[in-house]
């Protein structure tokens, strides 16, 4: 809808209206519409008829004829005992415990008298145990404490290879190494402002260090947050040089691999332990010239693997991630590299979906993964307008004679559904390849490893695409020809990248979905309806010599 | 009055203070105002009786031990459905050999009752609607059924794990070809 309010709102955009799903900005918008629109206040009534009709289904259909359940709905409170019971079993053995041993003594006449007082102790410990027993706190401690001991317990690494970034400085500190005591006048002022916050410099990196400061601080407050891959920890504090620290440890082996450490005049000192990268599986340094890591496999390799301010590499080693459970379908993800860090974000994100994103990215260095509050994401893209020019429109008598062909009215409805879905799937893969064209325009500057995960991610798209594409064309290549339709060719433009050749591809598919809508008598048209089946299935043609032309060019 | 029971109480007590009676009270009026709601959704997504009713008694023991470890959960009613959605799917997922419930609706609908003159339009109308809602695809009609039970479209997005946006578009397609219905 145009801002002057002349248009009328886009479909769909009345429904979200009235269910009061979109912004304020947006919803103001329409409501000034509607005041000076008699066709679209037509519109809503007859929505909320519609409306009416499921909640009419819902009760005199669903409430109404749908089974009753089997069995009596049982008494949930006594479940909730059975599980509250349960979830403190064992607190309950301890409790029982201590209080047989009571008894024991109490059974003796001289301590009698004290049975009241010792009662009260009792009641005391408990509180005091059952309130702390589990804070963010006691997790820390207990969690340092394992990682000491496992520290402790194996050999330490011959050399430990630490990268130490500042606001100002970066470099390399290898541990267990003499080679690296000439290097160490530069970092003096580094060295000094750890050792105000006492942290041990010979091993800045450790659990034991971390957990020798914690101590030390009086008042202060952790916080402890676990992944697949880490345990983070996190320990802000009143008094001190240092204002908060940070420690990842890794699940496997509690090894800590991150550590950053925040002080009060906003300076901060980043450690990040790249052993893993520069080192041999038999614990020998690689060449000085170093090459960037293998990019990982699996996500949760990505930690041991970046380092230093993230570049096209990491943001690309980022959108993998994303690619494999699929975030870049459908979901607004948005990854921008900025400042050194490659920035996860977006509105309108499903909960579950940032959870799994969240998982998969915040124990990876250099990425922030942030998203709008989903308040914010009640605003919805807007759809890009339709371009159909030289759609057929779809009057009364086409979708009859749809029907027809189909074997009637329900028989339409499910091939509809069907085909709406697969054209769906279709323009996901489409808009997935376009926006990873339009971020890496060109080969040019990435490395071959970087080039081959961008042209995966990009081949995996265009498979899929052209699964769908393939699934569309039998359904509707037999109706379309009983309708009198045939396909003229057209071959596709010459290109010599990949990219551009996606380019093409989304505006065959986006020319495919409108025509389909059409057909199916979901989007209106506006041009003659005999031309519809054969520029359907010209359409479909078109998207399959793209997409061949683009699945040449990316090396198929 | 002995230690150890004493021992015991006090374990009880500190618990039924740090739990809260409140919040049993809580899920549990919410199980009897919902439960139903929760069972019939999940016979739509094709679970046989006993296994929906056995369903809705566990989503709700979740919630209770959601909440109490101290979770937030604005909407608790959205939190049901989507917990529920999932939750069935793996039932059913489980049970892959078997035939998804049918509550052969429609013959319900066609069945001659006692009282044929009134209603019989609403009937008609509500079949014709029945097969519309038939026709839908299965996101279109999971979007409309949650939307039904009063679920906004984070909510259900987050239940079927798309976007907002998205639940927005099977919305729109689901209502669309329902007002065909209307129109016929």
């Amino acid at each position: 809808m145009s801002s002057l309010g002349t248009q009328h709102p886009e479909d769909g955009l009345l429904l979200r209206y009235i269910d009061g799903e979109l912004s304020r900005r947006k919803g103001r918008q329409v409501e000034s519409h509607l005041k000076a629109c008699w066709q679209c206040r037509t519109e809503i009534e007859e929505l909320e008829e519609t409306v009416a009709g499921c909640v009419r289904y819902r009760r005199n259909v669903l409430q109404t004829y749908l089974p009753d359940p089997p069995n009596p709905w049982p008494d949930l409170y006594r479940e909730f005992a059975r599980i509250d019971s349960s979830a403190s079993g064992e607190s309950h053995m301890v409790a029982k415990q201590l209080a047989a041993r009571f008894v024991a003594l109490l059974g003796r006449a001289m301590v009698r008298r004290w049975a009241l007082g010792a009662v009260a102790a009792l009641v005391m410990v408990c509180a005091v145990w059952y309130q702390f027993r589990e804070t963010p706190s006691v997790q820390a401690a207990v969690l340092l404490k394992r990682a000491v001991l496992a520290a402790e317990a194996q050999a330490t690494p011959a050399r430990r290879v630490i990268q130490i970034r500042t606001k100002t400085q970066k470099f390399t500190r290898t541990l267990g190494s003499r080679r690296a005591v000439a290097a160490e006048a530069s970092t003096a002022p580094i060295q000094a402002k750890l050792q105000t916050a006492h942290f041990d410099w010979e091993d800045p990196l450790s659990a034991k260090s971390y957990q020798a400061w914690r101590n030390g601080v009086a008042a202060k407050q952790d916080e402890v947050t676990a992944t697949q891959a880490s345990y983070r920890i996190r320990t802000v504090a009143a008094e001190g040089e240092l204002a908060s620290a940070s420690l990842v440890l890794r699940t496997a082996d509690l090894r800590p691999v991150e550590e950053r450490l925040e002080f009060r005049d906003k300076e901060w000192v980043e450690l990040t332990d790249i052993t893993d990268a520069t080192t041999r599986d038999d614990g020998s340094p690689v060449a000085t010239n170093v090459e960037p890591p293998v990019r990982p496999a699996v996500p949760s390799r990505l930690a041991a693997t970046l380092s230093g301010p993230a570049s096209i590499s990491d943001e690309l080693q980022v959108l993998s991630a994303l690619h494999e459970i699929g975030a870049d379908l459908g979901d607004p993800v948005q990854v921008e590299l900025s400042g050194g860090r490659v920035a996860v974000g977006g509105v309108g994100i499903s909960p579950e979906r940032q959870r799994q994103i969240h998982d998969l990215l915040d124990a990876v260095p250099h990425v922030t993964v942030q998203f709008s509050e989903p308040a914010a994401a009640t605003a919805p893209a807007e759809p890009a307008s339709p371009d159909i020019a030289g759609a057929g429109v779809a009057p009364v008598g086409f979708q009859a004679r749809v029907e027809k062909q189909l074997g009637g009215h329900a028989e339409f409805e499910k091939f509809s559904a069907r085909i709406l879905d697969r054209n769906e799937a279709l323009m996901s893969r489409a808009y997935a390849l376009r926006r990873l064209s339009e971020r890496f325009p060109a080969d040019d500057g990435l490395t071959a490893r970087d080039r081959e995960v961008l042209r995966d991610m990009a081949r995996q798209h265009a498979a899929a695409l052209a699964g769908e594409v393939a699934a569309i064309e039998r359904a509707l290549a037999p109706l379309l020809v009983s309708m009198g339709g045939s396909a003229v060719s057209r071959p596709a433009a010459t290109h010599t990248s990949w990219q551009p050749a996606t380019a093409e591809l989304f505006h065959a598919s986006h020319r495919l979905e409108v025509l389909v809508s059409v057909l199916l008598g979901v989007t209106p048209g506006s041009s003659a309806t005999e031309r519809l089946p054969s520029d359907l299935l010209s359409a479909i043609g078109e998207v399959r010599a793209n997409l061949d032309s683009c699945q040449r060019l990316l090396g198929y | 009055m002995s230690v150890s029971s004493a021992g015991e109480n006090v374990v009880g007590i500190l618990r039924q203070e740090r739990s809260g009676g409140a919040l049993q009270d809580q899920v549990a009026q919410l199980f009897v105002e919902s439960r139903q709601d929760v069972y019939r959704y999940l016979l739509t997504l094709g679970l046989h009786p006993p296994k929906a009713q056995e369903a809705v008694q566990e989503v709700f023991l979740r919630l209770y031990v959601t909440l109490k470890k101290g979770e937030k959960i604005e909407n608790p009613r959205g939190w049901v459905f989507r917990v529920a959605h999932n939750y069935g799917l793996k039932v059913r997922a489980r049970q892959a050999s078997e035939t998804p419930f049918d509550p052969a609706l429609e013959a319900c609908l066609v069945a001659p009752t006692g009282d044929p003159e009134s209603g019989l339009l609403e009937r008609e109308r509500m079949s014709r609607f029945h097969r519309a809602v038939e026709g839908l695809s299965d996101q279109q009609k999971r979007c409309l059924f949650l939307r039904m039970e009063g679920l906004r479209y984070p909510e259900i997005g987050s239940a079927l794990g798309i976007s907002a946006s998205a639940v927005g578009e099977f919305l729109r397609r689901a209502i669309s070809r329902l007002r065909k219905v209307r129109s016929e």
